[in-house]
């Protein structure tokens, strides 16, 4: 024979990796979320401003720093979600549950840190924006509480078959 | 702004390096030499950028244009040449003897080794962007064409710098690594997509556009910059799934049907006989063709 058979012999590389698996998806559900708001605030809506002139300078830097790394983000995370497939190192429901707790982690924090601390820019314009700011931030810990329960989840479940 | 004087030997030097990219790689490819022609494409697709930024109409009120233009020539266009690794062919190409030598040594010398290391290559490109943009700069551009066709002149040298500091992919001197380069592109992501967003309220001094004008421009500024970004992160994202693709498992490539066991099954039986694999040679010369291609020296 030739050549080896390509599933013998690594062991490792089939074993699920929950943490990784976690993780990379967060980094996608945090960017695909961030993708979301720009799509639909910023540009279906048009609720959102491109900028707000309250902006402050700093925001101004946090914010382009931030949308920057949504970009990359995503593109970053697709590769290593491929790369953790391509070595069937995939752990499903950590995989779910990061993405949900990835995506509300950057919903909450672009609803406190952007909207409420820095300022960047409001969910609406020319409204009472406060029922709008409870229902982004409730939505993102939704999100968040959703999460940690697939994670618990598969959590046990990973503990039923230890792989 | 335009291009003014230097707009006419630039598109010509553009059309004329595209036609000596073809001609180089069709002589690579007749002698033997694998050189895909996805880059003969992304090669012609850059000077066809940069020509269409210089002398192209572009739509849009002056500054909506003006922002067009430097998307095209200073961005888009040399991305896209980066990609192509225009140095590696010209070194395929060239016979051993001083042409090529000289070549190597400026491509390997400490200026271009400094010059290309990311974070410098990113403050020459951004820096002067933001000198052209927050200074006077731009309105003594205006007043000289001369000064504003060699504004011109850096910001495509300046943007084919920093595509190939981030990029990597020809040989030039000292390696540098992913993180460095992709912390290097975030950076220079942010400090445009911050240009751009004060650019929305507040034009280059010394100028007077409308201000839906300013809006329009800064916002293709803006959102044409993340386009070029997503690119060359694409790029360093593909650089480096191959890359522990290959380091994972030397010799051997990722079986690619594995999740089907019928599949598997045929796989691994067409393995076992005496047929030998096609797969496997195939993926290792490509590796080494890479390799033989980054260290032409």
């Amino acid at each position: 024979m030739s050549t080896s058979d390509p599933l013998a012999g690594t062991p490792a590389a089939r074993r699920p990796e929950p943490r990784r698996s976690l993780l990379v998806c967060a980094v996608i559900g945090a960017a695909v979320m961030a993708a979301v708001d720009e799509i639909v605030f910023h540009q279906l809506l048009h609720w959102h401003h491109f900028y707000d002139r309250s902006t402050s300078g700093v925001a101004l830097v946090s914010d382009g720093l931030l949308h920057t790394a949504e970009l990359l983000a995503l593109v970053a995370g697709f590769f290593l979600y491929a790369d953790l497939r391509r070595r069937r190192a995939l752990a499903p429901g950590h995989a779910w549950s990061g993405a949900f707790l990835g995506a509300g982690a950057f919903q909450v924090f672009d609803g406190i840190v952007d909207h409420k601390v820095l300022r960047v820019h409001q969910v609406r314009y020319g409204v009472d924006v406060t029922p709008y700011d409870w229902a982004w931030n409730l939505a993102g810990l939704a999100l968040l509480v959703i999460g940690g329960v697939l994670l618990s989840r598969a959590r046990r479940a990973g503990g039923r078959r230890p792989s | 702004m335009t291009a003014g004087p230097v707009a006419a030997p630039l598109t010509l030097a553009c059309v004329l390096a595209a036609v000596v990219y073809a001609a180089g790689a069709a002589r690579l490819r007749r002698r033997g030499d694998a050189w895909p022609w996805r880059r003969d494409c992304v090669f012609a697709a850059g000077c066809a950028a940069v020509v269409w930024g210089l002398t192209g109409p572009v739509p849009g009120e002056p500054f909506t244009a003006h922002a067009g233009r430097h998307l095209l020539t200073a961005m888009a266009g040399p991305a896209l040449l980066a990609v192509a690794r225009p140095l590696t062919l010209v070194l395929r190409l060239l016979p051993p003897g001083r042409p090529r030598r000289g070549l190597l040594r400026v491509a390997h010398s400490p200026v271009a080794g400094w010059l290309l290391f990311p974070p410098v290559a990113a403050a020459v490109d951004l820096g002067g962007l933001w000198l052209l943009y927050r200074t006077e700069l731009w309105a003594a551009a205006h007043r000289h064409p001369l000064l504003g066709g060699l504004l011109e002149l850096h910001m495509l040298l300046a943007g084919l710098l920093f595509a190939m500091a981030v990029c990597r992919l020809d040989p030039v001197r000292g390696r540098c690594g992913l993180p460095l380069r992709a912390v290097t592109l975030l950076a220079a992501g942010a400090a445009h997509a911050v240009l751009a967003k004060s650019l929305y309220v507040a034009g280059p001094p010394g100028t007077a556009f409308a201000a839906a004008d300013l809006r329009a421009g800064a916002q293709l500024m803006y959102y044409g910059g993340d386009a070029v970004e997503v690119f060359l992160a694409l790029v360093l994202a593909v650089q480096w799934y191959a890359a522990t693709g290959h380091g994972r498992r030397p010799g051997t490539p990722f079986p690619r049907v594995r999740t089907d066991p019928a599949v598997y099954r045929r796989t691994t039986i067409s393995a076992m006989s005496s047929r030998p694999p096609s797969a496997t040679p195939r993926r290792v010369s490509r590796v080494s063709a890479r390799g033989s291609g980054s260290s032409p020296a």
